[in-house]
């Protein structure tokens, strides 16, 4: 969608009914708050505000008005007619979804004329529905369905006297996570409205009129999103169901569990649905801090990577050098022998999906054991204030704090694949607020416009001068936003980013003190708990320190090789994939991946939030902090918690915010760490800033789970296909 | 005084089957062979897992277990209680479950109860 706001409208540019009724929602928040009015719904008197519309209205009573088209996070369509509602004095019924209330109104929502529209409707909408509700996916959890069943007529006049047969439209293929069967859809367009105002990604439309009327491409191409699954969710009806997880189960026959998810660092709600031991799919749940409603596609479809290429037994690589299989007597006094003889010289890697419970035992033993060579596998810089003060390292001004801002600059930073959802945000606020971006780093395809200030990292210093034409908008912008990429800070120079960043975050004129403009995005889920429990962050340490044993805590992201360590450093990966870190590991403790075990994962706001378990682990895959817990008591330095309370008592012990689930604590000593920071003697070097994932195909597979899986496997095919065609742009 | 007390009740009883020690030995006798007879087909019959041997250890230290017990009322209560099980099991009127609980006792391994055997068995 294009953005089109009021000032643009106000200079006479050229308009859609559809974008005035956003622009002039919008607008009435600006404006001093007129008075209420009064309506009655059903007799029920309720006051609004002017612009309410008749379905929001009716909302504020509890009374919900059945509807297909209308969605309340995207703008009204009004073409699915089912909302149609009687207002009194009114000759014909009115669409509840678009009409705003007038004073007085009465509105009959349970009318003989609004039953009468409803059953017409419904008959129309199944005149052209093939009635194959059976072999349907979305059978059981289908608008259509339940409503055809609340509002509907009893019997069908639909007759097929030539035996023409009903209305058919050939499916598209719009890749391999959406499947498509498009002789269900009933048009209600929000998919469309979904890609062009949220998604960013104009590929859907439709073509034709009337009975003719089809939802598509235009051409044969994929989708190109990385939110394309929410599209699944959003159709009412079974015409855009979820490739992957086709005919493999029905909802009544599932089990739901929430959890969080760690693909990346947003910390998505989740909902698990599992079946005989099996996560059959991952869909959102709602939580408006952090997605909405909205999930990233590595997050939904990724899930096949946890059956895949697990770690299932316990190993030890024997003297032909090849890992055995071994039960856990055997591996745990075998790891155990070699944890003794190493003393103190013992170190620890955090990767990406090391939960906080795991974290902190590992920490409680190698301390105890006397070793601190505790490191996380992304690095961030040390000089100054280093990862001590929390406001250096978090998404200060939290998620949906993004979408209020007015100016935002990003720094090494592509969060449309770091974070799709926090990129979903900032689009928001760009659509609807007049959000202005601008970034520094590589050229990317954000979904929405924004000033390119080039990847030399001297533009930082322009900025703080003042010498940059961008730095005036940023100075007298109400509500600006820095947001950093983690992966930028991990450069040589990232102390010196890191501090530039932070002299500019001050050098703004911030008037509501609760505003916090420097953020750090980062990219996996566990690096904002390890900092917490104070892990140090990059492998230096490991390096150096000629080290006997190494715990790799999934740790695959390749940071740390064979040849950093002395040849006989014994290494032992604990994690739940056969990936990179299990490849060089001589003795392997399968664990527990987030679907399989009740762990605390802490965002890069920093929210704590928990997963459940939905499945239990394959084989003699066992929690990870229990590994932990059982290896140190036969190294002889056990423990004090058994259960899993008393190891969140411990957690509570060493940060307290680790178990105040779902509440983000917030951090400050912006001015201390900015001051401490300018002790640094580190400087910016010339070395153009880059971003790993650039584009879609470099986002599908990132971690071990998802390099696990087949379907993400296929995206990347699917996208690089696309980017082939001559259609592509 | 316990003695006085078998008297005045030996006096008072009626007898079961036997009127002295003599015949209720050879009650206890022949019921111990009937038993040891049964003993192969009671393995083949109801398929359990345990070899002739074995049954025979059992059900000799299931006669001698008794040998305290020299009342000679009592002696024959047992032998017609045994006798009904024994039939039962000729008749197969039990299943292989009843049968296998006269030879193998406790098969149920005691559930772990600290962390480490929890942890090595996977059972929480």
């Amino acid at each position: 969608m294009m953005r089109i706001t009021f000032a643009k409208v106000l200079q006479g540019a050229k308009i859609s009914p559809k974008h005035l009724l956003i622009a002039s929602r919008n607008q009435s928040g600006e404006v001093k708050k007129p008075e209420k009015i009064e309506v009655f719904i059903d007799n029920k008197s309720v006051m609004v505000e002017p612009g309410t519309t008749v379905l929001q209205a009716a909302a504020m009573v509890g009374v919900e008005i059945p509807r297909f088209c209308y969605h309340e996070r995207l703008a009204v369509a009004g073409n699915c007619r089912m909302c149609l509602v009687e207002v009194e004095k009114s000759p014909k019924p009115v669409a509840a979804c678009a009409m705003p209330v007038m004073k007085g109104w009465h509105i009959k929502t349970d009318s003989e004329m609004t039953k009468k529209a409803r059953e017409g409707i419904m008959e129309f909408l199944l005149v052209n529905h093939p009635l194959d509700c059976p072999i349907c996916d979305q059978g059981g959890e289908c608008d259509l369905q339940d409503q055809s069943m609340a509002f509907g007529s009893d019997r069908s006049r639909f007759t097929d006297n030539d035996f023409s047969g009903k209305r058919a439209v050939e499916d598209k293929d719009i890749g391999p996570l959406i499947k498509t069967i498009m002789t269900r859809c009933i048009h209600c367009t929000r998919c469309i409205r979904f890609a062009s105002e949220i998604a960013g990604v104009d590929d859907l439309g439709t073509t034709g009129r009337g009975n003719d009327m089809q939802v598509g491409t235009y051409i044969e191409k994929m989708f190109m999103s990385e939110l394309s699954g929410n599209v699944i969710d959003l159709c009412p009806v079974g015409a855009l169901t979820s490739k992957p997880y086709s005919f493999t189960a029905r909802p009544w026959e599932i089990r739901k569990v929430d959890s969080i998810d760690v693909l990346d660092a947003v910390g998505s709600n989740i909902v698990v649905s599992t079946r005989t031991g099996e996560v059959m799919r991952i869909m959102p749940r709602v939580n408006e801090e952090i997605n909405e409603e909205w999930l990233a596609d590595k997050s939904r479809f990724s899930y096949d990577g946890l059956k895949r290429q697990r770690l299932v037994t316990p190993m030890i690589r024997d003297n032909k050098g090849e890992l055995k299989p071994v039960d856990w007597e055997a591996a745990l006094l075998t790891v155990a022998k070699v944890v003794k003889n190493a003393g103190s010289k013992i170190g620890a890697v955090a990767g990406g999906f090391a939960d906080a419970e795991q974290l902190i035992a590992v920490k409680d033993l190698l301390n105890t054991l006397g070793s601190e060579a505790l490191c996380t596998e992304h690095t961030f810089p040390l000089d100054g204030s280093g990862t001590d003060l929390r406001s250096s390292y978090l998404l200060n001004n939290r998620i949906a704090g993004a979408e209020e801002a007015d100016v935002v600059l990003l720094v090494g930073t592509n969060p449309r694949f770091e974070a799709p959802l926090l990129n979903a945000r900032l689009r928001k606020g760009w659509v609807h607020n007049e959000l202005e971006v601008a970034s520094i780093g590589p050229k990317v395809d954000l979904t929405y416009d924004h000033d390119h200030l080039g990847d030399d990292p001297q533009v930082l210093q322009q900025l703080i001068n003042g010498q940059h034409e961008f730095s005036k908008k940023l100075r007298s912008a109400k509500k600006p936003l820095i947001i950093v990429g983690s992966e930028t800070l991990e450069r040589s120079d990232g102390a010196a980013i890191l501090s530039a960043v932070q002299t500019l975050a001050a050098s703004t004129s911030v008037e509501n003190k609760d505003w916090k403009v420097l953020n750090v995005l980062h990219k996996i889920a566990s690096q904002v708990a390890a900092l917490d429990i104070g892990y140090t962050p990059g492998v230096d340490k490991i390096r150096e320190g000629n080290l006997k044993v190494l715990f790799l805590l999934g740790a695959d992201d390749g940071a740390i090789e064979k040849s950093d360590l002395p040849p006989d450093c014994f290494v032992i990966y604990q994690g739940h994939h056969g990936d990179h870190g299990a490849s060089i590991a001589d003795a392997i403790l399968p664990g527990a991946a987030y679907t399989e075990k009740q762990a605390t994962y802490v965002n890069t706001e920093g929210r704590a939030q928990q997963t459940l378990v939905a499945v239990s682990p394959p084989g003699r895959a066992r929690e990870d902090w229990k590994i932990i817990r059982a290896l140190s008591e036969i190294v002889g330095a056990k423990l004090p918690y058994d259960k899993l309370n008393e190891i969140r008592d411990r957690l509570e012990e060493v940060a307290p915010h680790l178990t105040r689930y779902g509440s983000a604590e917030g951090a400050n000593y912006f001015k201390q760490a900015e001051q401490l920071a300018k002790k640094s003697k580190s400087q910016l070097d010339c070395t153009p800033i880059d971003v790993k994932v650039k584009e879609l195909q470099d986002y599908f597979m990132t971690d071990s789970i998802s390099r696990a899986s087949p379907t993400m496997a296929k995206c990347v095919q699917a996208v690089l296909k696309q980017k082939q065609s001559k259609y592509c742009d | 005084m316990a003695s006085a007390a078998i008297r005045r009740g030996a006096r008072e009883v009626k007898p079961i089957l036997s009127l002295d020690l003599d015949e209720s030995r050879k009650r206890v006798l022949n019921l111990y062979k009937a038993w040891f007879r049964q003993l192969p087909y009671i393995v083949k019959q109801y398929d359990i897992p345990m070899n002739i041997e074995q049954c025979r250890s059992v059900l000799r230290q299931q006669f001698t277990n008794m040998i305290a017990y020299q009342d000679v009322r009592l002696m024959d209560m047992m032998v017609i209680k045994s006798q009904m099980e024994l039939k039962e099991i000729v008749n197969m009127w039990k299943q292989k479950g009843h049968v296998m609980a006269y030879f193998a006792k406790d098969t149920v391994e005691p559930k772990p109860k600290d962390f480490l055997s929890k942890f090595l068995s996977g059972k929480d």
